[in-house]
């Protein structure tokens, strides 16, 4: 199968200090993927990596991110930028201010699409009414013509989707785009998601604390913790056979399969470690229940060929 | 929208009157008798007194101060002694020198100080950042009478390419009105542009933060799109507010290059009304003065709230 | 934590302009009210006796600006000290009493604050005699709108936190919780506001000095010798730049000053404002 992101050996750092340590995912056409994990787990510095959005002062090294059939890595600044515009939509998780508030919404939906698709203002403010009526307005004459603060966060977030859409996209990267919401809308966005997904046959990088709505929601899921992704594969496996203890805990402790916000988990004994995250070893190790001397020195790959499902432990 | 309006007009007027008290009692406690300066130290007594009557002078003084406001709503400021011409028929002669070289300033000001602003912000610690924040600082530390009185020798005496004194009505010739008002309002710029750059850079800065900007990035627009109508579009609020108190400062009289350049602007007349203690001419300069400098305030802060939405809302109880 | 050049080169210079101050009460190369027809419009020289050269009366220029630091200084820092003082009352006053007293001080410093520029400064010397007293007086009633509205908001800022309710609650009196809790709190920001004030200050002391309506000779300020110079300056020039010098340096280093105590107490390192 095709695959929409290949992202190999990602290393952030923050001048010495290593943010994320080797992460490495794959994206299948046209699949949900469920990237998992407490906050600081460094999931949404790895999407803002693929679309070269980290913030200042981060320095960011991989063997290779190739993203919808280019190499994002060799391409020069204005190529980069050109191909992440033109072929990945973001949604970020706050809706308020990702939105240019003194802006109305048909002054900032339609530009990138003006400006990569070279159409006239009025073609992309057709093609935004019909995403817009899509999306589930009712009457999106009258949402173009709103400024953001007019919106509730259910709408804005509307919007936002509408946005990512307005170029066709091969990715949607949505980071958390339900937190803000209230849980009934929360359902309906993720229901949307998963009808674009189905109907326009693009990938999604959904990154989520959520253990529930990833397994509801995703194909294939990533764990991450304090910058590595300690386990992957198909969620339907994942959740099945979980291999790495991580994984196992995050299952097995808690009951609403939700990762509290800014919250040490406190079920899972210590804190998770944002210095030293270069070791050879394992970053689980203090806090592993079934930790071994030599998971503080070494930590084994483990690939499953047969069914993608790849893990880090030296347990077998 | 219109409660915010009345709200900002009802304050206004509120600093009006208090600036009509503070400046008809400061000014009434003036040492020396009005009469006695109108007619000289070789008057007699009667006829000081009997002046002194007829100007209403020997009245308890809030009777004095209901009378001259009521006066002022005439527009009937009184008749300076100096020059012995009415207040009104003065402050209209002068208008047009002081807004011609202070409307001119601003434009100069607002023209450096947005370009250097969005260029220091957007490549905040470069070179032309350290450039722009020695503007910054020089801009306030020199005093206008200094950078007027070296510009004058330049310009003026040693390659006289420019005229360095008197005004030229723009009715009479449109260059040579450029021409004499060009040296006093690069000066005026001068001292303004720093607060401004200021301004700009920072509000640049807190927009270039924003998460739109993200957006904006992600979207991979030009750079022209993305500082211009993203970043500066969200950065306007605050510098506008200050153009508004920085034209208001300057229409309400540039006494300090009004003298150097001498021109006969408001400045001038403020200038000759302390020197000579000429209170009427005094009164009416500061009320008019005042008045300017609210009734732009206000126009700007209107202006403003039409540019930023949400104060709109806001007032609206959203 | 990068190096806070404004508020080095503004120490620095505050420092040059201090010391030239006080020097001034020991040594100055001249008397510098001593004319000397013979010696007039010497041109500045290092090797001769005159190192910035002599004014129209032959007066040394270098002794003239040692000795009008003092009345430049002088009206600065006593003006700006009392428009602290008078602003911090005012201030503290309207934003704890708050009904009629918050209502009339409020509106008075509104009104105060509409006077654009020097006109206020200059309106207050048209009633005062004009010299040290009178400027010291019109620069005051200018500081205490801007200390006032400083103080008044701050505390209205942090009048509902939760240490300031607590101490209420204990009994503390108004005064107390003044003196033990708003004032430092406000520090910082007093500080601030106080360096750049002293640089506002002489800007203003120069202009009025320069319009003639602040100190009167035979007593020197700078803003005094350039005035004076105003009708030889086209043929002799370099008797505005000591004087042009010795104002942006003052002025310089103060605003600088504040530009970096607010660096390091308000904004903790960014150079975003």
């Amino acid at each position: 199968m095709n695959k929409t992101v290949e992202l190999k050996n990602l290393y952030i750092k923050a001048g010495d200090n290593t943010l994320v340590n080797k992460a490495s995912l794959m994206i299948e056409e046209g699949e949900i993927f469920g990237l998992v994990g407490e906050s600081g787990s460094g999931k949404t510095l790895t999407a803002k990596a693929i679309i070269n959005l980290l913030p200042k002062g981060l320095t960011y090294s991989a063997d290779e991110i190739i993203t919808a059939g280019k190499n994002i890595l060799t391409a020069s600044n204005k190529e980069k930028k050109e191909h992440i515009g033109k072929n990945i939509g973001y949604i970020p998780q706050n809706t308020v201010f990702y939105l240019h508030p003194m802006l109305k919404i048909k002054n900032q939906i339609a530009d990138g699409y003006i400006y990569h698709m070279h159409k006239t203002k009025k073609e992309a403010l057709e093609k935004a009414e019909a995403l817009l009526s899509k999306v589930g307005f009712k009457s999106p004459k009258t949402v173009l013509n709103y400024y953001p603060w007019q919106l509730s966060g259910g709408m804005r977030q509307r919007c936002n989707i509408a946005m990512a859409l307005m170029n066709d996209p091969k990715l949607i990267i949505a980071d958390e785009p339900t937190t803000a919401l209230d849980t009934t809308v929360q359902r309906q966005v993720m229901e949307l998601f998963k009808a674009i997904n189905e109907e326009m046959k693009l990938s999604i990088l959904l990154i989520s604390h959520d253990l529930g709505l990833v397994k509801h929601y995703s194909h294939s899921l990533g764990v991450m913790y304090a910058g590595q992704i300690v386990e992957s594969g198909y969620t339907k496996t994942v959740f099945s056979r979980p291999k790495h203890p991580y994984t196992q805990l995050l299952i097995k402790i808690i009951p609403s399969l939700e990762i509290r916000k800014n919250e040490p988990l406190t079920e899972i004994p210590g804190f998770v470690k944002d210095k030293g995250r270069d070791s050879n070893g394992c970053l689980f190790y203090n806090r592993c229940p079934e930790a071994m001397d030599i998971c503080e020195v070494k930590v084994k790959e483990h690939m499953d060929d047969n069914e993608d499902h790849y893990y880090r432990c030296n347990l077998e | 929208m219109l409660s915010y309006i009345l709200d900002r007009l009802k304050s206004s007027i509120v600093v009006l009157f208090v600036v009509s008290i503070i400046t008809f009692f400061v000014l009434m406690i003036i040492p020396g008798n009005p009469a006695q300066l109108i007619l000289g130290t070789d008057a007699t007594p009667e006829a000081i007194a009997e002046l002194h009557a007829a100007m209403g002078l020997d009245r308890p003084l809030y009777q004095q101060y209901l009378s001259w406001l009521l006066e002022l709503f005439k527009l009937d400021m009184g008749k300076s002694y100096v020059y012995g011409e009415s207040v009104t028929v003065l402050i209209a002669r002068s208008i047009p020198v002081t807004f011609s070289i202070s409307i001119f300033a601003m434009v100069m000001a607002v023209f450096v100080a947005f370009l250097f602003g969005m260029l220091s912000a957007i490549k905040k610690n470069s070179i032309t950042d350290y450039f722009s924040r020695s503007i910054m600082q020089l801009g306030a530390a020199i005093p206008s009478f200094w950078i007027g009185m070296v510009l004058i020798v330049y310009f003026g005496v040693k390659y006289k390419i420019l005229p360095v004194s008197g005004f030229i009505p723009i009715e009479q010739s449109f260059t040579g009105f450029m021409r004499s008002i060009f040296l006093p309002s690069l000066v005026l710029a001068i001292g303004e542009v720093g607060t401004l750059l200021r301004i700009v850079r920072s509000s640049m800065l807190n927009s270039l933060k924003q998460d739109y900007m993200d957006m904006a990035k992600v979207k991979g627009l030009n750079a022209g799109k993305i500082y211009i109508k993203y970043a500066l579009r969200g950065a306007l609020t605050a510098p506008l507010t200050i153009i508004g108190m920085q034209l208001a400062k300057l229409a309400g009289g540039t006494v300090v290059v009004e003298t150097i350049f001498a021109l006969p602007g408001l400045g001038r007349l403020v200038l000759t009304a302390v020197e000579h203690r000429d209170i009427v001419l005094l009164q009416g300069l500061v009320m008019f003065i005042t008045s300017i400098v609210v009734i732009i305030t206000l126009i700007v802060d209107i202006f403003v709230m039409f540019l930023n939405p949400r104060i709109k809302s806001f007032h609206q109880g959203e | 934590m990068r190096k806070n050049i404004s508020l080095i080169l503004g120490i620095i210079f505050v420092f040059i302009i201090t010391a030239v101050w006080v020097l001034s009460f020991v040594y100055m190369p001249y008397n510098p009210n001593e004319m000397n027809i013979s010696n007039r419009f010497l041109k500045p020289d290092f090797d001769s006796k005159h190192i910035f050269g002599t004014d129209n009366f032959g007066r040394d220029i270098l002794s003239r600006i040692m000795y009008g630091s003092r009345n430049v200084l002088l009206v600065a820092l006593v003006s700006v000290s009392l428009g602290t003082l008078i602003g911090i009352l005012l201030g503290a006053l309207a934003a704890m009493l708050k009904g009629l007293a918050e209502t009339i001080i409020m509106r008075i410093m509104d009104g105060l604050m509409a006077f654009p520029g020097i006109l206020l400064a200059m309106m207050l010397v048209a009633v005062l005699e004009r010299g040290i007293q009178g400027s010291i007086a019109a620069i005051s009633i200018f500081m205490v709108p801007i200390f006032s509205r400083l103080v008044y908001s701050m505390i209205l800022d942090t009048e509902n936190l939760l240490y300031i309710k607590a101490a209420k609650s204990y009994g503390s009196s108004k005064g107390q919780i003044f003196f033990r809790h708003y004032i430092p709190a406000m520090l910082p920001r007093l500080i601030t506001q106080f360096s750049s004030s002293i640089g506002s200050a002489v800007m203003i002391e120069t202009s009025l000095s320069f319009l003639g309506l602040g100190i009167q000779p035979p007593f020197a300020s700078w803003g005094l010798m350039l005035s004076e110079s105003r009708q030889f300056f086209l043929l002799h020039p370099y008797l505005a730049v000591a004087p042009g010098i010795a104002i942006i340096i003052t002025v310089l280093g103060f605003n600088l000053m504040g530009d970096g105590l607010n660096d390091i107490l308000i904004n903790r390192g960014s150079n975003d404002e």
